[in-house]
């Protein structure tokens, strides 16, 4: 009897999940093949999406075909990635790894400027922008809502993003008995903080506990269906 | 070397920085673009040199007969049919597409899945280990939101009603908003100074002391 591929899938699919949930009970082999596999397969198809998606096309290709050679500015624009390539594959040799310090250099420099420029136009600004926007009265007039009721939330706001940034204030000062403490008024706003900081992880909390069930639900329904599937097929 | 490298990460970081604050018609916005297209290249390159590391890490655990050295053999098994399928045949090649279907996404799943008890079992420990105000606001704010959310099959009576129109809401926007807000301020506070040590050499990530 030939088996379908979406059987033969379904079967597989099957198996991982049943491997994968007897981690339930304790730490077993079946669990450990099934993720020995996965990330097997992952790591194979990440490495083909970036030689597929990037490299080939980036780079291998234009000097495959010989495009390169017909523009050399094109040829210049390869001729750093391209030795960046090879100094970076010599890190994988423990006696050659030194030279891949210099594209590790590279890209952490890029990876620095790129996080620093996100950080403050994406986050700092944006965010700070927002924390002070909700004391707009004209455009909380203009949507309709409650004057007092913004002001009263639009402060509680402006407390917790204070106190959230106090809590990871560490800076503390030496005293005359010896003793290293912290400024009282800090002290006040970091425990006011951790309040905010416990609501905002029991949201979070209850976002991916809601996501994780949901995938829990998805898990036993496909096992509902798989079953179904093999008793029709008897 | 040492200095060549800084120098790299120093000059580099900071052409893309300028890149951020000038007008979008000048040369510097294309000379980003480039550097940042480089570093998309190179940053393949490591995805693979990743991946040679990890094969000649279980490789290695197999010829010295180490413990879990059957593991192993399955790991480079897998990890040489999809590099092979993936590179040869193509990422969107019906095998390929059946490793997704039928290995990588219901694992991830089923992992995702796991972490529903997973979290319940810390929620107890939690309760148990740190029966302070924090973790009752840590949880009381978790089951107040999940009930919120939850199509009760009751409907919405009074005084539960309360919870999703009003202390849910109320939690999520105002005091959830601001947390939010004051941890990603700090987050991007970070990575502000984090890429400003590594971009003058203060914290050397890619190696040399």
């Amino acid at each position: 009897m030939a088996i379908s591929s979406e059987l033969l899938s379904a079967i597989i699919s099957f198996l991982m999940t049943i491997f994968i949930l007897s981690y339930l009970i304790r730490d077993n082999p079946l669990f450990r093949a099934a993720i020995y596999v996965f990330v097997g397969i992952s790591a194979g198809y990440v490495a083909a999406v970036a030689w597929r998606q990037v490299l080939f096309p980036l780079l291998i290709e234009p000097i495959w075909t010989g495009a390169v050679f017909s523009n050399p500015a094109q040829a210049i624009l390869l001729f750093f990635p391209l030795i960046g390539s090879a100094f970076l594959l010599t890190k994988v040799s423990p006696r050659l790894g030194g030279l891949g310090h210099l594209p590790m250099a590279y890209l952490v420099g890029i990876g620095a400027g790129v996080t620093i420029g996100g950080a403050v136009l994406g986050t700092l600004i944006p965010q700070i922008n927002s924390t002070f926007e909700a004391f707009d009265l004209e455009l909380a007039a203009a949507s309709g809502r409650n004057l007092l009721l913004t002001t009263v939330n639009s402060s509680i706001m402006l407390l917790g993003v204070i106190g959230t940034l106090a809590y990871f204030h560490f800076g503390a000062r030496l005293h005359s008995d010896g003793s290293v403490r912290r400024n009282v008024f800090i002290n006040i706003l970091t425990w006011v903080g951790r309040i905010y900081i416990a609501i905002t992880f029991g949201v979070l909390f209850a976002g991916v506990y809601s996501a994780a069930l949901t995938a829990l639900i998805e898990r036993i329904d496909s096992m509902r269906i798989f079953f179904n599937q093999i008793t029709l097929s008897l | 070397m040492r200095v060549f490298a800084v120098a790299i990460a120093f000059s580099v970081g900071l052409l893309v920085l300028l890149g951020y604050f000038v007008p979008s018609e000048t040369l510097l916005v294309d000379v980003r673009l480039v550097l940042v297209q480089w570093a998309v290249i190179l940053a393949a390159v490591a995805v693979l040199v990743g991946v040679l590391n990890l094969l000649g890490v279980h490789w290695q655990k197999i010829q010295r007969r180490q413990k879990g050295g059957a593991y192993s053999i399955l790991l480079i098994v897998s990890l040489f049919s999809a590099a092979v399928l993936g590179i040869f045949v193509g990422t969107d090649s019906p095998t390929l597409r059946f490793y997704l279907e039928a290995i990588i996404i219901p694992a991830e799943a089923t992992l995702m899945a796991l972490l529903a008890v997973t979290l319940v079992y810390a929620s107890a420990r939690l309760l148990r280990h740190r029966p302070d105000l924090m973790s009752f606001l840590f949880l009381g704010t978790a089951v107040i939101t999940l009930f919120a959310a939850a199509p009760l099959p009751f409907g919405k009576v009074p005084p539960l009603n309360l919870l999703s129109d009003f202390l849910s809401p109320w939690l999520t926007q105002v005091f959830a908003t601001a947390g939010s807000r004051g941890i990603l301020i700090g987050i991007a506070l970070g990575a502000i100074t984090t890429g400003l040590r590594a971009m003058f050499g203060i914290d050397r990530q890619y190696g040399g002391n």
